[in-house]
């Protein structure tokens, strides 16, 4: 097993909306959505996930409701809003924009210059 | 643990919703089990795996408090904290708060005050059954009507389901410990019960009763059940002499009970109206009348079928229902004070407008000073919504603290509003701060807070936090939208003020112009009462004439009387009897077209008391006495109109309908200047000065109907000094003929004329203080823009100084700032007081609504209070010294 990365400072709300953009889930769910998507490679704090679902509940990017689970116990489902479609949008496009940028930086060679 | 830290945990564990912590726990517990599941599935045992799911959540706790930290506190706690917050921003600045709430009190509780009144007097419903659908009939909507023509309108409307009448009528009560003039009405039996109102004790009348011979009942009013029964319960069957007969007390009305309610309003007793043989009459016009329409009867209905029947009737009766009018109950009461309390109200919102101006201006500064905490919450992540919300917490905070004081503020204001009003408004006595003005005051104050909190919290949230934080506290913001909505407050603070002083401005010159009117007579130093003799053997004929010249004579005797007379009511505070009358050797006038005069009737002296002057001829002298051919005095108006071009004098008049009885013929011996009548505005009309002594009905030897009615004279006396001694010398000397002689009004003629214009003296008094309250608080507002931009700019005024700008180029520069607003406020004052002065001519007398004096002064003087106001911070301004403002950071 590769050695598990360090999740950067305000990623957790991206993915978390584009974990649920998928489909609705539950929190431990999204853990394992993250994970599974990531290969294991990211390091979430499991606890530092609800404040965030709070948070962003808070904000109107998602909204929850509790169903049932896979195992018949009441869990409390997460779901994107249209509004919380919007911010994954535009955090995507940050973040595209950002790592291009950074990464160009990064590669840069004593030639370009 | 202070008592503090205990309330809040308190509030916080109680405020802070159960149902999140319940869901809270379940998601976390749902998330560790699964977890544990899982890992049981890839083989660890039970204990183990939720161990291992425990330890990789994390900490519960910690995570919890993030959560609740993620959703923000609730709405309560946040209101809390803001209050909290607010509180600590007003202890912090004493004088902010203090002069903020002073204003805020002034504003909202003056606003409150005159709303009750407002509300008691006008909005209110009359205190009778479905009050709104009784009308009165009256002649020209104000004068009487004769008996026939109320029981022919009474008979054939359809429209109304009853109509009753009622007669002035002010008997001498006797047969108690003193004798009294007590005022009150004869009213036709069914009046009462139209009213609806019942009895507190006893019964009403009951039909029959109004019928001549069984109409020796009474029904008294709370108060004088009160004042001459000391409140007897068993009062009831009590027989009470009235003008020498004897009346039973059948009832006593409740104590909120009052009718009627517009003329005669002082009325404490009721007795039945026996109409008898004058249902025929259709001369004499005495009678009120009230009516009540029929369920889905309009009032457009009801005046359009009086209107059919007063027209037939006027055929059928030339000249007797002519101008014959309709008028709601209510509008007939509150009519005449409608226009100025509404007038009222106008000028008090404009206190509380520039009141809010005034406040918005005072947060607008102190938010520029809380630019940097503003700046420092945003960067730690307080939105703008949460920041406009805690400036409006504030305000709200602050509005409430100056409606309560408000509050204490309205009561004594209403309280003292009673006390100065003029008698002549409605339903003054039952104004109070009751729950309708306290729901008025909550929602101005609410209005109020918001309207001047709004601006200062959308301006102070909208802070750049950047350049607010780098610029060290100083503030860079304040920069042209700041300042153009201070200047807008400031303009219309000025604007509103100039309007408020323009109608007070107008009020008070309306006042010097009714001061300046002149009544005809003297009415310094002069006193009257009147002397009552009915029921007493003073009243017999043949003694009344001889008490009468008794009487004046022992007053002129007394000490400090310099004059004295009687008159049968004297002007501007008694009746107005008016009367038809014909000329020697002029045909017939057609009915409905006879000279008419009011008519008086004087003793000898009267004029001389009043300084009444005699343009030409002689008074009334004891040598026109009862033997004597009958002489006449008419006014200067009635020799005008009747006599014109012509020496009216030696002339010979005749006021009784029957003109061949040749000792109802009257010769005019003199013409007396013109002297006020019943209303100190109005011209004087046609009046004419029978001598009273040689009048029949005045001397109760005549027998007729009239004569019933003139059972008292007035004194008058001209004293050099004190009247008050003088009147009361005046009373013992009536009373040493006879204790039972009932005195009442006495009152000076200076007191008459006084409340005369006691309506004009209540609105300029009121509209001044508003104005004074206005002016001064648009003063500060000046004074506070033209500091306050000075301080601000103490740096550019430092480098300007040091590049050579004089000081009187600095004066000039932080001037004209000011003065361009003072301007602008002036001509959108002086512009909106011409289109609203005109709201307020019916209260104007001698004065135009466009006064262009008025205008001016108003605007000078405001304009200089504005320059003095700029002038002190500029000065200020001025003496910077360079060095110092360069280095003021």
């Amino acid at each position: 097993m590769e050695k598990q990365l360090d999740l950067l400072q305000g990623t957790l709300d991206m993915l978390i909306l584009k974990a649920i953009s998928l489909s609705p889930l539950h929190g431990y769910g999204i853990l394992l959505r993250i994970q599974q998507i990531s290969k294991e490679r990211l390091e979430i704090q499991q606890g530092s996930l609800y404040p965030a679902l709070y948070r962003l509940e808070h904000h109107g990017w998602i909204s929850s409701e509790w169903g049932e689970s896979e195992n018949n116990r009441r869990a409390r489902y997460y779901r994107l809003t249209a509004a919380g479609k919007r911010q994954l949008q535009s955090e995507t496009e940050r973040w595209n924009q950002m790592s291009a940028v950074i990464s160009g930086i990064l590669r840069a060679t004593p030639e370009e210059l | 643990m202070s008592v503090w830290t205990r309330f809040r945990s308190w509030t916080a564990a109680t405020l802070r919703s159960s149902r999140m912590e319940r869901e809270m726990d379940e998601e976390m517990r749902f998330h560790i089990e699964a977890h544990a599941a899982d890992l049981v599935k890839r083989g660890l045992t039970h204990q183990e795996a939720l161990r291992q799911a425990r330890l990789e959540f994390g900490g519960i706790e910690t995570a919890k408090g993030d959560c609740r930290e993620a959703v923000g506190v609730s709405f309560l706690e946040t209101l809390l904290q803001d209050v909290r917050h607010g509180i600590r921003a007003m202890i912090r600045t004493p004088a902010f708060t203090a002069v903020a709430i002073i204003v805020l009190a002034l504003g909202i509780g003056a606003n409150t005050a005159i709303f009750s009144v407002v509300d008691a007097v006008l909005l209110r419903p009359l205190a009778y059954r479905d009050s709104g659908r009784l009308v009165t009939i009256l002649m020209d909507g104000n004068g009487p009507v004769s008996p026939a023509n109320y029981i022919d309108w009474r008979d054939q409307s359809k429209s109304l389901t009853s109509m009753g009448a009622a007669d002035y009528w002010s008997p001498n009560l006797t047969g108690v410990d003193s004798p009294e003039h007590v005022a009150g009405l004869k009213v036709t039996q069914n009046l009462f019960p139209m009213l609806g109102i019942e009895p507190m004790l006893g019964r009403l009348f009951v039909e029959g009763e109004d019928k001549d011979g069984a109409d020796r009942e009474a029904i008294l009013s709370y108060r004088l059940w009160q004042r001459r029964f000391s409140s007897d319960p068993n009062v009831l069957g009590r027989p009470i002499v009235l003008d020498g007969n004897a009346y039973l007390v059948v009832g006593v009305m409740p104590q909120a009970f009052h009718f009627p309610p517009f003329w005669a309003t002082k009325s404490e007793l009721w007795v039945p109206n026996a109409l008898g043989a004058r249902i025929h009459n259709r001369g004499g016009n005495s009678l009120r009348i009230f009516a009540r329409m029929k369920d889905g009867v309009s009032l457009k209905q009801a005046r359009a079928e009086i209107a059919s029947i007063t027209g037939r009737l006027e055929q059928q009766y030339p000249g007797t229902n002519r101008d014959v009018v309709v008028t709601p109950l209510k509008e007939k009461v509150v009519g005449p004070i409608e226009t100025p309390l509404l007038v009222l109200l106008g000028a008090v919102a404009f206190v509380l407008l520039i009141t809010c101006a005034n406040v918005a201006h005072m947060l607008l500064a102190r938010a520029a000073t809380r630019q940097k905490e503003v700046a420092v919450r945003a960067a730690l992540g307080a939105r703008r919504g949460r920041i406009i919300r805690q400036f409006l917490t504030e305000s709200i905070l602050l509005g409430a603290l100056g409606g309560a004081a408000g509050l204490l503020l309205a009561v004594v204001a209403t309280r003292a509003l009673i006390a100065l009003s003029p008698e002549n408004i409605p339903r003054v006595q039952t104004v109070s701060i009751d729950l309708r003005a306290a729901l008025f005051l909550f929602s101005a104050t609410i209005l109020t807070s918001v309207g001047f909190g709004l601006a200062p919290a959308l301006q102070a949230s909208a802070v750049n936090v950047n350049d607010t934080l780098k610029e060290g506290g100083r503030g860079s913001c304040d920069g042209l939208r700041r300042n153009r909505l201070r200047s807008l407050l400031v303009v219309s603070e000025f604007a509103l003020a100039l309007m408020l002083l323009v109608g007070a401005g107008l009020m008070i010159r309306t006042f010097a112009a009714l001061e300046a009117v002149d009544p005809g007579f003297n009415p310094h130093n002069v006193v009257s009462m009147i002397v009552s003799v009915a029921g007493s053997k003073e009243a017999e004929a043949g003694h009344r004439a001889i008490f009468y010249r008794q009487l004046i004579e022992r007053v002129r005797s007394l000490p400090g009387v310099q004059a004295a007379g009687g008159i049968n009511h004297l002007p501007l505070a008694g009746d107005l009897w008016g009367w038809r009358f014909a000329i020697e050797g002029r045909p017939k006038p057609r009915p409905g077209e006879s000279p008419h005069a009011v008519y008086r009737m004087v003793t000898p002296g009267y004029f001389d008391a009043l300084r009444l002057p005699l343009v030409r001829g002689r008074d009334v002298t004891e040598a026109d006495n009862e033997t004597a051919p009958g002489v006449v005095i008419i006014n200067q108006r009635a020799a005008g109109e009747y006599w014109p071009g012509e020496d009216p004098i030696g002339r010979r008049i005749c006021l009784d309908d029957d003109t061949t009885d040749p000792s109802s013929w009257v010769t005019i011996v003199g013409i007396a200047k013109n002297a006020k009548q019943d209303s100190w505005t109005d011209d004087a009309t046609p009046e004419v000065y029978l001598a009273a002594l040689q009048n029949r009905d005045f001397m109760g030897d005549s027998g007729s109907e009239t004569s019933e009615h003139m059972t008292y004279i007035t004194l008058v006396a001209r004293t050099a000094g004190d009247s008050a001694a003088v009147a009361s010398a005046m009373k013992e000397a009536a009373w040493s003929f006879d204790r039972n002689l009932a005195i009442s009004q006495v009152v000076t003629m200076d007191g008459v004329v006084a409340e005369a214009n006691a309506q004009p003296r209540f609105e300029m008094l009121l509209l001044t203080i508003f104005a004074a309250v206005a002016m001064v608080l648009a003063t500060v507002g000046i004074y506070g823009v033209i500091s306050y931009s000075a301080s601000r700019r103490t740096h550019e005024i430092g480098v300007r100084m040091s590049l050579g700008a004089s000081r009187s180029d600095v004066l000039l520069l932080v001037m004209r700032q000011g003065m361009w607003l003072v301007l602008a406020g002036s001509v959108t004052g002086i512009a909106g007081a011409l289109v609203l002065s005109r709201l307020m001519a019916k209260l104007l007398y001698g004065v135009q609504p466009t006064d262009p004096t008025t205008f001016s002064v108003v605007a000078l003087a405001l304009g200089a209070v504005a320059f003095v106001a700029g002038y002190v911070p500029a000065r200020r301004a001025m003496r910077i010294d360079p060095m110092a403002a360069l280095r003021y950071e």
